[in-house]
């Protein structure tokens, strides 16, 4: 990225020549300028500045020094060239350690030829310090996407065995509805992945997934929950008084519904919905809020295997980003362009989710594998593995049967 | 002798709270108001309005989502009916006002302090509103970054120096959870729930920081009619645009002032 310069000047006159000697010197910088120590003190807060060019008398009682004390609070790297009608009665000293390296004398020989020298042997010391601040960052950066990675595959293992999601659902309804009193209950996911992909699935309160709905998740009663970030109670409730939601099947007919999101982490919504106490106390929301908090946990483990894939592109991705970074850093030089490797990061990250997929859902998409899997485990922990085994001669028996049909081999 | 009545003493004995309130030219109207929520659902609103014989005025609006910059186009839409709720108190309270919609929530039901940032430049730069409306809040414990906390206060700070009143709901469960940018309450204008007869009634009361309390309930969605500082805030925001449809350029520590007086007015002539 080019070079930021900033004029502060409280004439106009100056400023612009300044401005017009820089923007045509061809020395690829980003010029700014400001007509007082305000608008300068705004601009720098609002983007990185490089260099600045400071009037020594700005008017209303202030100088360039001071305006430099003030612009190093924001950015401690600045480096600045004073522009003086008094170059030799200036305190080199104080204005060095504050980042002044250069003075330009208004009496004497400023012209487009000095002034972008002067601008010129200062970016010549800058680029370089600049690059190299760049590239400590995105080494910091990359340490610290690893980092992050390292953890989530180290324990890929421990998350071999999630609790299944329907087990999770049924202990978490026991507990709620014999301790609030209510008679039914439902909880809503909803995945919402990084490309676009939205389902939401209903579980009743045995585990079991509810028919699927035709209720957009942002006009629901659970985005309202998701949205109200709190256990919320209708009593006496009244269909009419939805309005901006669309109610689900299961929620119509209520006389009271008690809903509470459960946090389980980002791109998972899920909202808890109790239904037909004749009236939800405070204490039965409190009480929900805490089990919404406990029931965050169990579900967790259950959505982890799904979390973690999600969670791995998010890391691998910035990854990638923070070593395109360092390699466009280190092969960077002001006379040679700068080196993306953008393209390949998409090509990587494809093949990447390409991979992935083939691994898991060569044959079955992943939610149909996910169902099989789900079932066979809710049927090993109810009933041991000789079902199982039964399930295993089931299949061959079918697939035998289907290639005698078809006349597969 | 009693000193003949000037006209400054006419004024004065009309200027009650219930006559500011309740003048017929405090509808909101001239008045722009931004909400920066969960984005709005034009057509219910406009729909409801009309037929209550209110028709408002077209509700305009952009969506931010994090990590974009550029806010995207409004498509009459809410991400979640939140927002809907909070649009639907101030359009009841102040029906003229030109309601303005930044939807900085999107489909996953949360949004970054930057996010809230870039709306709150968008309405005063763009938009170039008198108000805005926060139903929402970082709790403490997880804006515990300066420089983000900073951030955030500096936006606000960019509000007030440049008139514009920012209404900022408090925690639900304030002063337990404390949460900003309700607690940085002096540029701003912090809202506890509170429960009052008359949604146009409200209260100065500091506690921790936050120091009006307003009417809590909503009238439109499933959970309006559950107290939360969510519906208090849109109904201050609301009847500080009747206050400012008498006086648009009322600076946001005159409107405080005003709120602050009336509140004292009523309670004297409670007693």
């Amino acid at each position: 990225m080019s070079e930021a310069v900033l004029i502060v000047d409280d004439e106009e006159s100056v400023r612009r020549t300044f401005y017009d000697w820089l923007t045509t010197s061809g020395l690829d910088v980003r010029v700014l300028s400001a007509g007082d120590s305000e608008a300068a003190l705004i601009l720098a807060n609002q983007q990185s500045i490089d260099l600045a060019i400071l009037d020594w008398n700005l008017g209303s009682g202030t100088d360039g020094l001071r305006l430099l004390e003030d612009l190093v609070e924001f950015q401690p790297e600045i480096v600045a060239i004073l522009i003086t009608g008094f170059a030799g009665q200036a305190t080199p000293l104080e204005a060095l350690r504050m980042g002044v390296r250069d003075y330009l004398d208004k009496n004497q020989d400023l012209n487009r030829d000095t002034f972008l020298k002067a601008i010129r042997k200062q970016l010549d010391k800058i680029r370089p310090a600049k690059r190299q601040r760049e590239l400590n960052e995105s080494l910091a950066s990359f340490r610290e996407t690893v980092e992050k990675v390292l953890p989530l595959v180290r324990s890929t293992a421990t998350l071999n065995d999630p609790v299944p999601l329907p087990v999770a659902v049924h202990a978490l309804f026991r507990f709620l509805l014999r301790a609030t009193g209510a008679t039914d209950g439902v909880l809503i996911v909803r995945h919402l992945l990084n490309d676009g992909t939205d389902t939401t699935i209903c579980y009743a309160p045995n585990g079991e997934p509810l028919p699927s709905h035709p209720v957009p998740f942002s006009r629901s009663l659970a985005a309202n929950v998701v949205s109200m970030q709190d256990p919320c109670v209708m009593n006496d409730f009244d269909p009419a008084s939805a309005g901006i939601v669309d109610l689900m099947p299961f929620e119509r007919n209520r006389k009271s519904i008690l809903a509470a999101p459960v946090r389980v982490g980002s791109g998972t919504h899920v909202v808890l919905e109790l239904f037909d106490k004749p009236v939800f106390t405070e204490e039965d929301r409190r009480l929900v809020a805490a089990a919404a908090d406990i029931g965050a946990e169990l579900l967790k483990q259950a959505f982890a295997e799904r979390q973690t894939h999600s969670l791995l592109f998010d890391a691998v991705e910035a990854a990638l980003t923070a070593s395109d970074n360092v390699t466009r850093t280190l092969n960077t030089t002001p006379d040679t362009p700068a080196y993306t490797r953008a393209d390949t990061s998409a090509i990587v990250m494809e093949r990447l989710k390409l991979g992935l997929a083939a691994n898991t859902n060569a044959v079955i998409d992943a939610e149909t594998g996910l169902k099989l899997v789900e079932a066979v485990r809710t049927l090993a922990t109810r009933h041991g593995t000789a079902p199982v085994e039964h399930c295993v001669i089931l299949v061959n028996n079918l697939r035998e049967l289907l290639d005698g049909i078809t006349g597969t081999e | 002798m009693e000193p003949r009545p000037t006209v400054f003493d006419e004024i004065f004995a009309k200027l009650t709270p219930d006559r500011l309130l309740r003048d017929e030219r405090a509808t909101g109207a001239g008045i722009a108001v931004a909400i920066i929520d969960s984005g709005v659902e034009r057509s219910i609103l406009e729909e409801k309005f009309l037929k209550a014989g209110t028709p408002i005025r077209p509700i305009e609006g952009v969506v931010f989502r994090t990590g974009n910059a550029t806010p995207l186009p409004y498509d009459g839409h809410q991400s979640s009916p939140h927002g809907t709720t909070v649009a639907d108190i101030i359009l009841t309270i102040a029906p003229q006002v030109q309601l303005y919609s930044a939807d900085v929530f999107g489909p996953q039901g949360a949004c970054e302090v930057e996010t809230v940032i870039a709306a709150l430049h968008h309405a005063i730069d763009v938009w170039k509103v008198k108000v805005i409306n926060l139903s929402l809040g970082v709790p403490e414990h997880k804006l515990q970054q300066l420089p983000r906390r900073n951030q955030l206060l500096r936006a606000i700070e960019e509000a007030y120096f440049k008139d514009v009143l920012v209404f900022a709901a408090a925690h639900n469960e304030h002063p337990l959870t404390r949460s900003y940018p309700s607690m940085f309450s002096p540029p701003l204008i912090s809202v506890d729930k509170g429960l009052f007869d008359d949604p146009l009634q409200f209260a100065y009361k500091l506690r921790e920081s936050i120091e009006f309390q307003a009417h809590s309930r909503g009238y439109l969605g499933p959970f309006a009619r559950e107290p939360a500082t969510s519906w208090a805030t849109p109904h201050l925001a609301g009847i500080a645009a009747r206050i400012l449809s008498l006086k648009p350029d009322l600076k946001p520590f005159e409107i405080k002032t005003i709120l602050y007086w009336m509140f004292r007015a009523e309670a004297l002539h409670a007693v």
